[in-house]
């Protein structure tokens, strides 16, 4: 008995430790400026692209060090940023209201782009999300992801029942999506972005048979800048000086074509001709106002994804009272 | 010896509860003490009523019992193959080579990172996670059924052929029971492993089937953000785990390799 009461302490001075240990850690990085950014894969954050490759924010704020991350899926980029690794993510707006919901002190900095989401089916018996039996098999990012939400949307106006269609889904992020909706085995629909929506459509037999604004019954803004509250209140400089580059790259972008394609060309490894016919795509557009942000909430609330919305469009976007 | 065993299965479980006894506390210490956010490390009560939302729902019940049918079959057909293929190669040294070669490819393969193949070769299906599981098992089971094979001296089979047994006599009644330990950690790293590929693989396909399994489960309640969910649902791994562990493989192990004086 003595010597497990003596390992006990042991144990319990090593976890000690650990956490005496993480928050030293904590404390010893935060003397130099610095951001740290998120982003997914895909043509609607191109600005960012532009972003980086011509250092605006280093041009806004030269002493700064700009850290780029490219995570997979929104989860992470809201796990990172829990955990204090990263002060902006971008992602599309219900994820961002999840996180909001349960208590995360983060808020949107701006809008990215709006841009062409859509439901692809692989088979001619499909018309419409109607005709999905029990044989078929929905792929998108994740559930709770902005995808699933405009599915279960499109479920509720025809059925009342946003779930209906919750067990046909499987979670395979976009580039999988696509492989498996194109070996037309299980997976019989997909709802993705461009490129991967361009793609599969260029493909015989592949048709579209829901879009995001026909889902939400308004034009929506896809993905939003989402920064912590840190960021925001501790470092106005720095969340200044990214908000002013993001502003100059979609200048940027509209003032310069030639050199914009050419980037962004080279950052999706993708030809020049295909990223001219994705930009010029009527619903594909960048810009930093922030559209359809209560519409969602509104849904989300009503059908229990999240437990409570915003009162007003100020409770999640940052603005003068916040600092 | 019979009182001995006892005994000692009895100080076990004692061990094991004040270790865990141990940890949970621990557990509550850092939750309360506020050093990290509560929806990053959430309390012991808040873990305990997500659990008891979800039994009560039945939700995790039925994902529990999809993942552990999944594991189960998976297990058996790599338990099965493994024993299958091992014997074969014991008694043939071409096929053995064979053997041996397709293990070194296929062993440190990560079924994970198979996955987009076999999404394309199986589709999203339950066939797919099966495919995974069986990847994951058979490979392990196999080397160490072959190692178990090997370890035994030459004697013993010389002296079935003597007695006159057959080939399929000689696996049966001399290499499996002389080889069992090394067969019995197989199947204790076969079922660990089975149980980490069905998680991941669950979590990249979604729900297979109508609810999906555990992993699915856990999945779940991470990209709707709710942690204490998330905790509820590795400890029913956890659970599954250690009864599996020290209920079904210890008494197993009792019955035969302790019994016969091999370990």
């Amino acid at each position: 008995m003595k010597t497990k009461v003596i390992l006990s302490i042991v144990v319990f001075l090593f976890f000690g430790l650990i956490l005496a240990g993480c928050s030293a850690m904590g404390k010893g990085r935060e003397e130099k400026l610095q951001i740290r950014i998120a982003e997914q894969y895909g043509l609607a954050y191109a600005p960012l692209q532009i972003i980086k490759e011509k250092k605006l924010i280093e041009k806004n704020l030269p002493d700064i060090q700009v850290t780029w991350r490219q995570l997979g899926n929104t989860a992470a980029i809201r796990e990172a940023m829990l955990a204090d690794e990263l002060d902006v993510g971008f992602m599309a707006i219900p994820p961002f209201l999840i996180g909001w919901d349960k208590g995360m002190e983060w808020k949107i900095a701006c809008g990215l782009s709006s841009s062409p989401v859509a439901l692809v089916v692989n088979k001619e018996s499909i018309k419409s999300i109607q005709d999905f039996t029990q044989e078929d098999r929905i792929a998108l990012p994740q559930p709770g992801s902005v995808q699933h939400i405009l599915l279960s949307l499109a479920c509720e106006k025809i059925w009342g029942d946003p779930t209906r269609l919750d067990n046909l889904l499987v979670t395979l992020d976009h580039p999988d999506g696509m492989n498996a909706l194109l070996a037309r085995r299980e997976v019989s629909a997909h709802f993705t972005t461009p490129p991967y929506l361009f793609k599969e459509l260029e493909n015989p037999g592949m048709r579209q048979i829901l879009d995001g604004k026909e889902a939400l019954g308004e034009e929506f803004t896809f993905i939003v800048g989402v920064t912590t509250a840190k960021l925001y209140q501790d470092q106005p400089e720095v969340y200044d000086a990214f908000l002013r580059a993001l502003e100059e790259a979609v200048d940027f972008m509209e003032n310069n074509p030639t050199e914009t394609i050419k980037i962004l060309a080279a950052a999706y490894q993708i030809e020049q001709e295909e990223v001219l016919k994705y930009l010029e795509h009527p619903d594909m557009a960048y810009s930093l106002e922030v559209k359809g942000v209560m519409k969602f909430a509104d849904f989300m609330q009503k059908n229990d994804y999240i437990k409570r919305k915003p009162a007003n469009i100020e409770e999640v976007i940052w603005d003068e009272n916040d600092k | 010896m019979k009182m001995t065993n006892k005994t000692s299965s009895y100080q076990k479980i004692k061990t094991r509860l004040f270790w865990v006894i141990v940890i949970l506390v621990l557990w509550e210490i850092v939750a309360q003490s506020g050093i990290f956010p509560a929806a990053i490390f959430p309390s012991l009560l808040v873990i305990a009523r997500a659990l008891e939302n979800s039994i009560v729902s039945g939700e995790i019940l039925l994902q529990t019992a999809f993942s552990l049918a999944l594991i189960l079959q998976g297990f058996l057909i790599s338990l099965l193959a493994a024993i299958l293929v091992s014997s074969l190669a014991a008694g043939n040294k071409m096929f053995n080579g064979l053997v041996d070669t397709l293990a070194a490819i296929a062993h440190p393969l990560p079924g994970i990172a198979l996955l987009p193949l076999i999404i394309v070769w199986f589709g999203t299906g339950t066939t797919s996670i099966l495919v995974i599981i069986v990847h994951s098992v058979i490979w392990p089971m196999i080397l160490n059924i072959m190692t178990g094979f090997k370890a035994i001296s030459p004697i013993y089979k010389e002296a079935g052929l003597n007695f006159g047994l057959n080939r399929f006599q000689i696996i049966k009644d001399i290499l499996i029971p002389a080889s069992l330990p090394y067969v019995l950690s197989g199947i204790r790293i076969g079922w660990a492993r089975a149980w980490r590929a069905l998680i991941s693989a669950e979590m990249i396909f979604g729900a297979v089937g109508l609810k999906g399994g555990l992993g699915w489960y856990i999945f779940k309640q991470r990209v709707f953000m709710d942690t204490p969910g998330m905790f509820a649902g590795i400890f029913v791994i956890v659970l599954i785990g250690i009864i599996v562990e020290d209920y079904v493989f210890a008494a197993f192990e009792e019955r035969t390799v302790k019994k016969w004086g091999m370990i």
